[in-house]
């Protein structure tokens, strides 16, 4: 009984032996490699520019603009006859008007002088 | 004894010319700016990263709202309307040529606010107290990016003005058609 016990010891190798560390291992290596890539892909796509929630942003997550419920689509098919135009122009002008509205990194804050990082002024 | 009276010569001689060739790439690297502006840098470091902190997270809202408005205007308005011109066996070509134009545009201006935000987080990363050179060549950079940024907004706006040109003539070339003016 015992000898048989022994010679099934025996019998197992290293990778029977640690297969399920083995395993959890090579899920952990895994999902470093998904996570780099992810990592990577979330940087260099831009995405993380227009990614609010993250750490040092949050303060200003709530002010983002919700566009989705004040920007109709316009239908893209139907007959084009006058009220259709009419209703576009109306559409297009209002929304114009927004767009414009603001000008958008106009003015200078990273100026030398507002910064005063600027030359001495003797 | 004579070698090595020599040897220390040399020794010498290559030491100085590379002070010297080192204390002229250290002078030119400083040349433009003095060491009062240098202290002033140091000075103003808190302040100053402080403000550019602040400009990182408002330029960061402004960019997602004012990204959101622009693609709205291409992907809710001008290519549905498009879309709809063509359906109706309508000449659409110059506002077609026109949202081609706002869309390349648009991705320019989210190519360069990449650009400039990434500027801006490299300029926060340097220690302005131990680096105030390069963190005023950062800061000097970043402020070129920005203004490529609002040149890409005036851009924007322009093919905005423009599209809405192209549409009243379309709306004119079209009147019998649509029964506009009737």
């Amino acid at each position: 009984m015992d000898a048989n016990k022994e010679a099934t010891t025996v019998e197992l190798g290293f990778w029977d032996q640690h297969r399920f560390l083995i395993l959890i291992g090579l899920a952990i290596a895994v999902a470093l490699v998904l996570v780099t890539i992810s990592m990577a892909l979330y940087s260099s796509s831009g995405a993380i520019q227009l990614d609010l929630s993250r750490p040092g942003y949050k303060a200003v997550t709530s002010q983002a603009a919700n566009d989705e419920s004040s920007f109709v689509d316009y239908p893209t098919s139907g007959k084009l006859d006058a009220k259709a135009i009419n209703d576009f122009k109306t559409l297009y002008d209002t929304q114009a008007a927004k767009a414009k509205a603001v000008d958008a990194f106009g003015g200078d804050p990273l100026n030398p002088d507002t910064l005063s990082i600027s030359a001495p002024q003797n | 004894m004579l070698n090595s009276r020599r040897l220390i010569t040399l020794g010498l001689l290559a030491t100085v010319v590379a002070s010297v060739v080192f204390l002229t790439r250290v002078s030119a690297d400083d040349s433009s700016m003095t060491d009062a502006q240098i202290v002033r840098i140091k000075a103003s470091c808190t302040s100053a990263k402080t403000s550019l902190n602040q400009l990182r997270v408002s330029d960061a809202l402004l960019r997602v709202n004012r990204g959101q408005m622009y693609d709205s205007m291409t992907s809710k308005l001008m290519s549905p309307f498009n879309s709809r011109v063509d359906s109706n066996n309508l000449n659409s070509k110059d506002l077609v040529s026109i949202t081609n134009n706002y869309n390349t545009a648009f991705t320019t201006f989210s190519n360069d606010y990449q650009a400039y935000a990434e500027q801006l987080s490299s300029a926060l990363n340097i220690d302005c107290q131990k680096e105030p050179v390069a963190f005023y060549d950062a800061v000097a950079s970043s402020r070129t990016k920005r203004g490529q940024v609002h040149s890409d907004v005036v851009i924007l706006h322009q093919y905005i003005d423009d599209y809405a040109t192209a549409f009243g003539t379309f709306v004119s070339d079209n009147q019998q058609t649509i029964g506009v003016g009737k």
